[in-house]
């Protein structure tokens, strides 16, 4: 059986990504024993329109990559997003708050804002352009569980992704929980996946892996109460990731 | 078997012995402002004093995460058995009570090969409560003191310890104690005035019933509306599973290696609070409804896992659900007592 074709393609992102998979280090070659990588800018010069599986980093921003996109889910038989930009917009969506954005455009590139390369619209992720069959969460996205992901889809198996909250990776892994100190967590409401990394350094969750499928935002306002919070401190906090 | 005292300067060099033989120690060590149970390096590490660990002493017998096998994706398995001896140093009564009830459910039915080799490597020594904690309500469950599944019981009574070997296991362990005596009339008297004060003040809540009515109170609850109430406030979050010494329930998922070709098959903590806890195949979920999972851990510990093991309740008032709980919501006592007003 001839190894499955894996391209990977980066859209609006810093590629913190792609510099995750390059982290797998010595795995990487257990990488590509299992697949023919055939087109990946960030490692390789050669180019390929012939895959079966799409990796897809970054939010989509301009008419032309929405329409390169478009291509490459023509010819992909799987294509999967790759960390936060491509799984929901992420960061990038953060100037979707903006209702000017040409004043988001002079405000980042001052005079050169209205260079033609730079007429974008609002953010999107991939599913709101083409159809994804699998997310790999995160900002940047875990290395280990991309590995997982990649071997469950290799064998046929549908990837295990958590649809608990990370309060549970939390608990699992005995961090004290910011609530305990009055501070806001988006903990509760954001996917597991992660391990917490950010609670048990000591800091709150910002939410990077995106909501649970069936978050409880009503029971927020009074949940906030409880802490003499306000759910304008927990939207704050929501932004950073999880703006519309 | 025999009761002796130590002074605390004995125990601690005993601490240390043990610390530097090869025999692994877990004991409950400060972290930040809380406590948890961790590999023990140093005696002077050991915190007997403490309140509650955030976690349960449940990890060591049923890890957050264990491999149970081994296999060949063509077919062939080999199951992975933990042998790993290790001395449990400082648990709670509550927390033997529970562990006690989760040796029940393990061998019983299915005999759990996994968690019974792992408690059958462990030898545990309970200390009694010197501090209670914010949330403890064991004064209400009957679990304040405990009387089986230990191999030694230590008590604070001041200056000293009373040491009960209570197994084999636990004498063979508490003569390698220099210095212990015999305990005296007066020492025991000690010990037995402060399992009689833990008795009446690990009682942070007040259940108001006995905890044996609690399976005939919650034949009558189901349609209570204290379950949507507080659901409409619950995350899922399934902390108060997580935390909670009693809840014993798994996920089982296969990982698959880079070869394709073989992988384990791995078990870790899975909480009913979640949402997709009781999906099934066909991605059908008999509990979707928020409240109807909330309502069902607290079946769980008052009347259904009960009906298992002798009517004994499996809620045994360590509070750490209360206190886990970001949303406040998950107070077994408030909870039980609210039934009660209006039943
Ligand atoms: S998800 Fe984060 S790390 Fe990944 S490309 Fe986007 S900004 Fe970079
Ligand atoms: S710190 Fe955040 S993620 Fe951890 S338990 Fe608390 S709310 Fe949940
Ligand atoms: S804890 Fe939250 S912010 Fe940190 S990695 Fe996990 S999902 Fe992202
Ligand atoms: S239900 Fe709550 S109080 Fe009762 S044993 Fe579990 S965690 Fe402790
Ligand atoms: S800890 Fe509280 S919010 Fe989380 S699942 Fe349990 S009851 Fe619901």
């Amino acid at each position: 059986m001839s190894k499955p074709r894996v391209a990977i393609f980066d859209f609006a992102c810093c590629e913190g990504c792609q510099l995750q998979i390059v982290n797998l280090e010595e795995e990487i070659l257990n990488l590509i024993d299992v697949v023919d990588v055939v087109e990946w800018r960030e490692a390789m010069s050669e180019q390929s329109h012939e895959y079966d599986i799409a990796i897809i980093e970054g939010s989509i921003t301009r008419e032309e990559d929405a329409k390169r996109l478009e291509v490459i889910r023509s010819r992909a038989k799987i294509l999967i997003a790759l960390g936060a930009c491509a799984t929901m917009g992420g960061l990038n969506k953060l100037k979707n708050n903006f209702d000017d954005l040409n004043e988001v455009r002079e405000c980042v590139y001052g005079k050169d804002g209205q260079m033609p390369h730079l007429n974008t619209f609002k953010t999107k992720a991939c599913d709101e352009v083409v159809e994804v069959d699998f997310k790999i969460h995160g900002c940047p996205i875990d290395a280990a569980e991309f590995a997982q992901i990649i071997r469950s889809l290799l064998v046929g198996k549908t990837p295990f992704v958590p649809d608990y909250p990370v309060c549970v990776e939390c608990k699992a892994n005995e961090n004290i929980c910011r609530y305990e100190y009055d501070e806001v967590c988006l903990g509760p409401i954001i996917r597991a996946g992660c391990n917490a990394p950010c609670p048990a350094a000591g800091r709150e969750c910002f939410g990077c892996r995106g909501l649970v499928d069936n978050p409880n935002v009503e029971a927020a306002q009074e949940v906030m109460d409880k802490y003499n919070l306000t759910v304008d401190d927990l939207k704050q906090k929501l932004v950073l990731f999880n703006s519309k | 078997m025999s009761v002796s005292t130590v002074t605390k300067e004995q125990f601690k060099s005993f601490v240390a012995a043990l610390v530097n033989s090869d025999q692994k120690v877990v004991g409950v060590q400060a972290k930040d402002d809380k406590f948890a149970f961790g590999e023990l390096t140093d005696a002077d590490a050991l915190r007997l004093d403490y309140d509650v660990t955030i976690l349960p002493p449940k990890k060591y017998v049923l890890p957050q995460k264990e491999t149970l096998m081994n296999f060949e994706v063509a077919g062939a398995a080999k199951t992975v058995c933990p042998d790993e001896k290790m001395v449990l140093l400082g648990v709670h009564p509550y927390d033997m009570v529970a562990i006690n009830q989760m040796d029940e459910l393990f061998s019983q039915g299915e005999y759990d090969t996994h968690y019974m080799n792992r408690r059958d490597n462990i030898t545990i020594i309970v200390c009694d409560v010197v501090t209670p904690s914010e949330n403890v309500f064991a004064s209400s469950m009957n679990t304040a003191t405990c009387d089986s599944g230990y191999d030694i019981l230590l008590t604070d009574i001041g200056d000293r310890f009373v040491v009960e070997a209570a197994t084999e296991k636990g004498e063979a362990l508490v003569k390698t104690i220099n210095g212990a005596k015999e305990a005296a009339a007066a020492d025991t008297d000690k010990r037995k005035a402060v399992q009689e004060k833990n008795i009446a003040s690990l009682n942070k809540h007040t259940l108001e019933c006995k905890p044996s009515d609690l399976p005939d109170l919650l034949e009558k609850a189901y349609d209570h509306p204290v379950w949507e109430e507080k659901a409409k406030l619950c995350y899922s979050c399934g902390s108060c599973n997580q935390v909670c010494p009693t809840c014993y329930c798994f996920d089982v998922q296969d990982e698959v290696n880079w070869d394709l070709k073989t992988g384990s098959r791995c078990r870790s903590w899975d909480g009913c609070l979640l949402s997709n806890f009781a999906t099934v195949a066909g991605n059908h979920n008999f509990r979707e409804n928020r409240a109807d999972r909330f309502r069902h851990r607290l079946y769980r510990k008052g009347k259904y896992v009960p009906g298992k093991i002798d009517g004994q309740i499996a809620c045994v008032g360590c509070g750490r659900c209360i206190s886990a709980c970001t949303s406040k919501i998950a107070n077994p006592v408030e909870i039980y007592n609210t039934l009660m007003e209006k039943a």
